[in-house]
């Protein structure tokens, strides 16, 4: 097909519309390196060959099953858990009876990161953002009357993966399920931890060699059971654009399947099995474009490898919509943007979803808002009609074009990383982890000046706060499950255990299958934390490198006269004490989200502040003394995980002991705001809640300097 | 706020109370004429306290892994009983002044020792600001009783020429390349270098690490040792594997007990205080120089007159000194005082 033949009178006509400007001004630079135009006819889509192909058929960008929803609609699969084992099995099993189809397990930090309940460096964390699980035995708790043989399973872990996946498995044969009958997901995909979220233990390697085990146990043992789920998800949530986020995710599946190679493996024996894990934003159709160019690419790479099973290169997807976008102002518009994100998602073409509830900007979802982001998935399925037509946008001038592009540009950003020699590398040199801060601290600098908008915090801002109920995780758990892991450990029989633990260790030094050697283990009540140490032994802990990216705040912010006057008051402020106002920007506890501290970090530098960033996982007492060494004239908390009400006014508490009272502590990130006056009566001076503008929060602060030290 | 007290940081210090050693580094850090005034005071009632640390500088390019290295250097130092400062230098912005220093997060076990102090300074927009500075706060470390103080600065402009003169044993990290490690660096660290030390020789990396090792041993044959009692080594190691590190703290042993039997160490420390006082002289009489009143009104004239073309630079600042020495009249003054005693 050729130019359109009206298309030269329609630019006349939106030419003197636009009163004589172009019709290109009107296109959009999207983040990501994508140009939008205003308008997309059959010619923008003439070349591309795989506009008209059939769902579940090669390149499998119109779906990855040939009837999509048509057939079997997605699987409302809504992630959760919080508190003790026994009070999220109940969660669980309400939701199951009110409409949920699997379930989804949110694990605590410290059993992220490995260590028990009792471990002193968890004290703030127990139970705050998911379930404390300690042994099999909260295990057979959780799944109490929940028939593993026929409700699937998905679990969040990364980083304690083998005494949890051993836990569910094991819970299972406790069950009477054989370990064929089991389906769900593990999550195991660690490369992303090392990008975003930070949840691992050990380092990259051994790490690798731990997700190929799983692999090769699960192809044999849990064929039903998708062993890896690769995840942009946590990318897209710490600042990754579309782009980035198909491209890195695609990159660390790569990474997955030649590591899985290496072992000895073959694709068909592997590559159904892995799953993927994508974040949904408010970008409307850029996000519905960004799964069919995630199935097309997944099946053009691994096509190189010749698969002989199909369903090897067929790209499956859970989908979870944005944490981000979450506003703490006015929070009920977040069921509006939930409902936008799920249509996104249905529209793209996922295989299960997961809707946040209108709360998560501050806390952990209630029964009340959870039931609403559960029925906003039931609203959609049951009542719009979008089930019926497969890929409905499929054909769209629009959608097609989006999808190509980012096609396109993910494409250039795997051949770098593939000339880098793989994901891992690509990861070791920092690459990627700068691309996404970078992208970060702009797509900041933008809603803080209201380039981008959102409703309610940076526009049409109403003022009124909500009063509704949230959810709070008693300080309790961590007593109590202390006592359970005393009582076990007291009644199992610990030689049997110590033969065990032994056994896994030599199993990581020598080789051998490191999930089968963590089932006896975990069948004699060994404890995630002695799991995790017999590894440890052998492969270390693995501690982040943290580079940090500088000026991209300031050059995205167009006002240059608000960043001049702010560089002007910390000028003022070092005339007057004779330094910079100096602030240490610190993460407590497990809680490894560390978008947030580095957004702000490289904004304040910009305004002109020395910032110093302490290691991440500190605990109250190292923060302290980190701030009393660098001497610094603030101490900026972010807190993400609920565990502020412990972490801070012990940060607080140590600060005095040693000499350090006059430092001010100031806070952001989720603190629900009923915790403000807590807070403020332990001594924080000044808290930033969700949704701050950067450029705010440098001015209390410097406002905050110049009351206390030239006032 | 300032506490004024001399004593109070001095015996702070030599208590080796955390906080009142950050303060007196803040002050001695600061731009405040007041400050410095306490600083200097503070200073001269702790020099009877000085001279017992180990004095470790260490170079780098950026991403040679200096902060992995000292973590790891510094643990090995803390099992082996003794007690560390490290005082990191970072580069700030020349844009907006700020810096941002994330050191410790690669210093994620020492920095939670209570036996290791570690204190990173921001340069300011001038480089080598900071760094001077850097030399007394390493003595203040030194009366609080650290057995061995470490200086760490990133491999650019003058800065680690300005370490190297503060220190005992000055350490150039490096890591394997592509076998073009030479065309990158300059001859001058060679030239300071006390020992030159290739990290991450791990993985793959092992036989590069090997092969960069012969190529600046050929290098720094072709250099001019700075003594006649040591020849720099080219040792490798891993500092994330931590294989090899106690290598370089024997080599460092080592230099002290050479140079410090033939009392080239003492005399080391003696020639950089004497070069310290003449940096400090240089200093004064530059601040001195444009504060004088004839000088800053003479200076926009001489100024425009340069870019006019009217008169060359050499006769610009002969123009300019002439000033000094016609006011120098009172130096007449002050040699008939002598005289008269």
């Amino acid at each position: 097909m050729s130019k359109h033949s009206g298309k030269e009178q329609w630019k006349h006509l939106a030419e003197r519309e636009l009163k004589g400007n172009p019709v290109e001004s009107l296109n959009r630079e999207a983040p990501g390196g994508i140009t939008l135009k205003a308008l997309y006819t059959a010619e923008d889509i003439e070349q591309y060959e795989c506009t008209n192909t059939l769902p579940g058929l090669p390149p499998y960008l119109r779906g990855p099953m040939a009837t999509m929803y048509a057939g079997r609609p997605w699987t409302i699969r809504q992630y959760a858990g919080f508190s003790t084992a026994r009070e999220s099995n109940e969660f669980y099993r309400r939701s199951l009876a009110t409409g949920q189809r699997g379930l989804s397990v949110a694990f605590d930090l410290p059993t992220h990161r490995g260590y028990d309940s009792d471990h002193p460096r968890v004290s703030g964390d127990v139970g705050k953002a998911g379930v404390a699980v300690d042994t099999v035995e909260d295990m057979n708790i959780l799944f109490d009357k929940i028939p593993l043989n026929e409700i699937s399973v998905s679990m969040t872990m990364n980083g304690a993966v083998l005494p949890i996946l051993g836990g569910y498995i094991v819970a299972a044969e406790e069950q009477g399920v054989k370990h064929n009958e089991l389906t769900g997901t593990i999550q195991n995909d660690i490369l992303k931890e090392y990008l975003t979220r930070n949840t691992y233990i050990y380092p990259p390697l051994p790490s690798m060699r731990i997700v190929s085990d799983i692999i090769a146990f699960c192809a044999d043992a849990m064929p039903r059971f998708n062993t890896v789920s690769i995840s942009g998800y946590h990318m897209m949530e710490a600042g990754a654009d579309i782009v980035l986020q198909t491209a890195f995710t695609l990159a660390d599946g790569l990474e997955y399947v030649r590591t899985a190679l290496k072992a000895g493996m073959d694709i068909d024996t592997f590559a159904p099995r892995l799953s993927f894990f994508f974040g949904i934003g408010m970008d409307f159709f850029m996000n519905v474009a960004m799964l069919r160019a995630a199935r097309f690419l997944w099946h053009r790479l691994i096509s190189r490898f010749n698969p002989k099973n199909a369903r090897s290169s067929v790209l499956r997807t859970h989908c979870q919509t944005s944490g981000w976008s979450l506003t703490e102002q006015d929070p009920y518009n977040n069921i509006i943007r939930t409902t936008l994100e799920c249509m996104s998602a249905v529209l793209g073409g996922t295989q299960s979803l997961h809707t946040n509830s209108f709360d998560e900007a501050v806390g952990l979802p209630t029964d009340f808002s959870a039931r609403i982001a559960r029925n906003t998935q039931l609203i959609v399925q049951e009542e719009s009609q979008v089930c019926h037509a497969i890929d409905p946008l499929g054909g769209s001038y629009y959608i097609e074009s989006l999808t190509m592009s980012i096609v396109e540009e993910a494409q250039k950003i795997i051949d770098e990383i593939e000339e880098m020699g793989g994901m891992a590398k690509a990861i070791e040199s920092g690459m990627p982890k700068m691309r996404i801060e970078e992208s970060a601290a702009r797509k900041q600098a933008r809603i803080d000046q209201g380039i981008e908008t959102i409703v309610g915090v940076n526009k049409y801002k109403s003022g009124e706060t909500p009063d509704f109920e949230i959810r709070e995780v008693s300080d309790d758990v961590r007593v109590q499950q202390i006592v359970r892991l005393q009582e076990i450990r007291k009644t199992r029989d610990n030689k049997v255990v110590a033969k065990a633990l032994e056994n896994l260790t030599k199993a990581a030094e020598r080789g051998g299958n490191l999930l089968q050697h963590t089932l006896p283990a975990v069948r004699a009540r060994a404890t995630v934390g002695e799991i995790s140490d017999a590894l440890e032994k052998v492969f270390g802990r693995y501690v982040a490198t943290t580079l940090c990216i500088s000026g991209v705040y300031a050059s995205e912010y167009r006002d240059k006269e608000i960043i001049e006057s702010l560089r002007r008051r910390s000028e003022l402020f070092m005339e007057h004490e004779g330094r910079r106002p100096r602030i240490l920007l610190t993460k407590m506890g497990q809680d490894g989200h560390d978008r947030g501290v580095k957004v702000v970090a490289t904004a304040l530098a910009d305004m002109g502040f020395d910032v110093d960033i302490s290691p991440m996982f500190q605990t109250p007492g190292e923060a302290a003394k980190m701030a009393v060494e660098n001497d610094v004239h603030l101490v900026g908390v972010s807190s993400l995980a609920a565990g502020h009400k412990i972490l801070i006014p012990g940060l607080l508490t140590e600060l005095a002991q040693i000499g350090g009272e006059e430092i001010m502590v100031i806070a952001g990130g989720v603190i629900p705001p009923r915790d403000y006056r807590f807070l403020y009566d332990a001594g924080v001076s000044e808290i930033f809640g969700p949704g701050t503008s950067i450029i705010n929060s440098a001015n209390k602060i410097l406002n905050l300097l110049e009351k206390q030290f030239m006032g | 706020m300032t506490i004024t007290d001399v004593q109070y940081y001095v015996d702070g210090v030599l208590a080796r109370n955390r906080r009142v050693l950050s303060k007196t580094i803040t002050m001695i850090e600061s731009s405040l004429p007041f400050h410095q005034n306490i600083a200097r005071n503070v200073m001269e009632r702790l020099l009877p306290y000085t001279g017992k640390s180990i004095r470790i500088g260490i170079t780098g390019v950026p991403g040679a892994g200096k902060s992995t290295f000292i973590e790891s250097f510094g643990m090995m130092l803390l099992k082996r009983g003794l007690e560390i400062a490290v005082l990191a230098v970072d580069p700030s912005s020349k844009k907006s002044g700020g810096s941002i220093m994330a050191d410790k997060t690669r210093m994620e076990r020492l920095s939670a020792e209570s036996r290791a102090y570690i204190r990173p300074s921001p340069t300011g927009r001038t480089l080598g600001g900071v760094a001077q500075k850097t030399r007394e706060s390493l003595l203040v470390c030194e009366a609080a009783g650290f057995d061995v103080v470490i200086v760490e600065t990133v491999g650019v402009g003058q800065l680690e020429t300005t370490v190297a003169s503060m220190v005992d044993f000055f350490l150039v990290l490096m890591i394997p390349g592509a076998g073009d490690e030479l065309q990158g660096i300059k001859r001058g660290i060679l030239e300071l270098a006390d020992a030159i030390v290739i990290n991450k020789a791990d993985g793959d990396n092992v036989p590069r690490a090997h092969l960069a090792r012969q190529e600046y041993e050929t290098a720094l044959h072709l250099v001019n040792p700075a003594s006649a009692n040591w020849s720099p080594p080219v040792l490798t190691c891993s500092a994330l594997e931590e294989r090899g590190i106690e290598k370089v703290w024997e080599t460092i042993l080592d230099h002290k007990r050479q140079l410090g039997a033939t009392g080239e160490l003492a005399a080391k420390r003696k020639d950089q205080s004497l070069e310290w006082t003449r940096f400090l002289i240089n200093e004064g009489l530059q601040e001195w120089f444009y504060k004088n009143d004839q000088v800053s009104r003479k200076i926009p004239d001489i100024k425009g007159k340069i870019e006019a073309g009217l008169i060359t630079p050499t006769q610009a600042a002969q123009d300019l000194l002439s000033v000094i020495m016609i006011s120098g009249a009172s130096d007449d003054a002050l040699q008939r005082e002598e005289n008269e005693k």
